[in-house]
């Protein structure tokens, strides 16, 4: 099965050695290693490359993968830690190499744990004064709930319905009030004419009003009754008991609208919309 | 041959390669550039193409590969397409650790290729996948550092650690991942 080449590969990057001999030596077994290697190529060579197939290349490659680590894991346990020459300068330089390298990755880890110190600290400061800030709101909100707590006024049932009653009663009487004085201004200012009395006015119709006539306070009344009951056909029919020029009245005076198809029928116009 | 092979040559001492594969050739130019900014004691040589095969006439003279990137556009589905089709061109050995999927995103609304079809297609072929957003500057040299030691696991470079035990340990990473929504 193919060696892994990775482990067989030393890379050693030392500084200049202060002996020639370490150097040879060092050199020599470089070659070989190097030889090694290009014993194990060779072998390699004579493998053939495998394209992977179409359609489960997971599976296939996962075989792979188990040959392959099984190799390494037996390779790792057959393995024996060595040293890789056994001059003491070469170690020495490598050594210290080595040393250096960790020195230096020592410090960045210090640098960036310190970093890292500093802004959590600054965090917890923020949070800190985040939290006494809130601290802050909570206390003066409880005080204003305090404040106003004592303010309120329980809501109790029965006063709101002795208000409404109170009310209702009030307006009933302010009703009244304008009702009679409505009815006082429509006596003094429109009467009923006298029958064949003196406002004696041309009509073209020679009829004599047969019947009784209502008054126009009485012909008012009927028309906000059937507004108020009735609010999708508020139409009353003009009867011979209403006096004409009081219709006449009504009507120029846009207090009442006649029927857009019956000429018969009048409406109070909506003076509450 | 028409399959890049893995094994096929020597490794270079104190100098590893990299091929990115991919359509979008500004992307992969300065991914190339910020990679070789980066300070390191190994010599990087930095293959760019679009698809495989490798044109065979240079095959001599080419380094071996150590790592492979695939740069996948999520933005054209014509980039999705032509990198499962190089994929066919690809030595199974490569696939034990060598090989790594790279999807770059632009912005949200211009996804053309399906996320879920990206991490199957790097399931399929067990390697890890790597997000990265074409614009920024700090991701991109993020990312550099680290295809960077990527690369030199794979090279060898990195006593005790393999390029397939690394992608084991990078399996797992993956497994509990969401990605960039």
């Amino acid at each position: 099965m193919s060696l892994n080449e990775e482990d067989i590969i030393p890379t050693i990057t030392s500084p200049l050695l202060s002996s020639d001999d370490a150097k040879e030596q060092l050199l020599e077994e470089c070659e070989e290693i190097w030889k090694q290697m290009e014993e194990c190529q060779n072998k390699l060579a004579l493998q053939e490359t495998e394209a992977l197939p179409d359609s489960d290349p997971k599976l296939s490659l996962l075989m792979k993968r188990l040959k392959a680590l099984t190799a390494e894991f037996n390779q790792w346990q057959k393995r024996k830690p060595e040293v890789i020459t056994a001059n003491p300068e070469i170690l020495v330089a490598l050594g210290r190499d080595q040393l250096q390298k960790l020195d230096h990755d020592l410090e960045m880890v210090l640098s960036t744990i310190q970093a890292k110190n500093k802004k959590l600290k600054q965090k917890l400061l923020r949070e800190q004064q985040w939290l006494e800030e809130q601290q802050q709101l909570i206390d003066c909100l409880n005080q204003t709930e305090e404040e106003i707590s004592n303010q309120v006024v329980h809501f109790s049932e029965e006063r709101a319905f002795q208000e409404l009653k109170t009310k209702m009663l009030k307006i009933k009487a302010f009703k009244e009030e304008i009702l009679k004085a409505l009815g006082e201004f429509l006596e003094e200012h429109f009467p009923l004419p006298e029958n064949g009395g003196t406002t004696k006015k041309k009509r073209h119709s020679s009829e004599e009003p047969e019947a009784q006539l209502i008054t126009l306070h009485e012909i008012l009344e009927d028309l906000i009754k059937q507004h108020i009951n009735i609010p999708h056909d508020p139409y009353i029919t003009i009867s011979d008991s209403f006096w004409s020029p009081y219709i006449e009245l009504l009507l120029r005076y846009g207090i009442a609208l006649r029927h857009p198809e019956d000429p018969n029928r009048i409406r109070l116009e909506n003076f509450h919309d | 041959m028409s399959t890049l092979a893995a094994f096929g040559k020597l490794p270079t001492l104190s100098s590893a390669t990299i091929l990115l594969v991919g359509t979008n050739d500004v992307f992969q130019q300065q991914l190339a550039e910020t990679i070789l900014k980066e300070k390191q004691d190994l010599k990087i040589n930095i293959h760019l193409t679009t698809s495989l095969p490798l044109p065979a006439e240079r095959d001599h003279i080419r380094p071996r590969i150590d790592l492979i990137v695939f740069i996948i556009d999520v933005q054209s589905k014509y980039s999705f397409k032509d990198i499962e089709a190089s994929l066919l061109h690809v030595d199974a050995n490569f696939f034990l650790g060598k090989v790594c999927f790279l999807a770059t995103v632009g912005g949200i609304n211009q996804m053309s290729v399906d996320m879920n079809a990206v991490l199957k297609l790097a399931d399929r072929y067990c390697s890890p996948v790597l997000f990265c957003e074409l614009e920024c500057e700090t991701m991109r040299i993020a990312m550099a550092q680290r295809l960077l030691r990527m690369l030199q696991i794979c090279h060898g470079h990195v006593p005790g650690v393999s390029a397939l035990s690394f992608s084991s340990l990078m399996k797992n990473s993956l497994d509990d991942s969401t990605f960039i929504a």
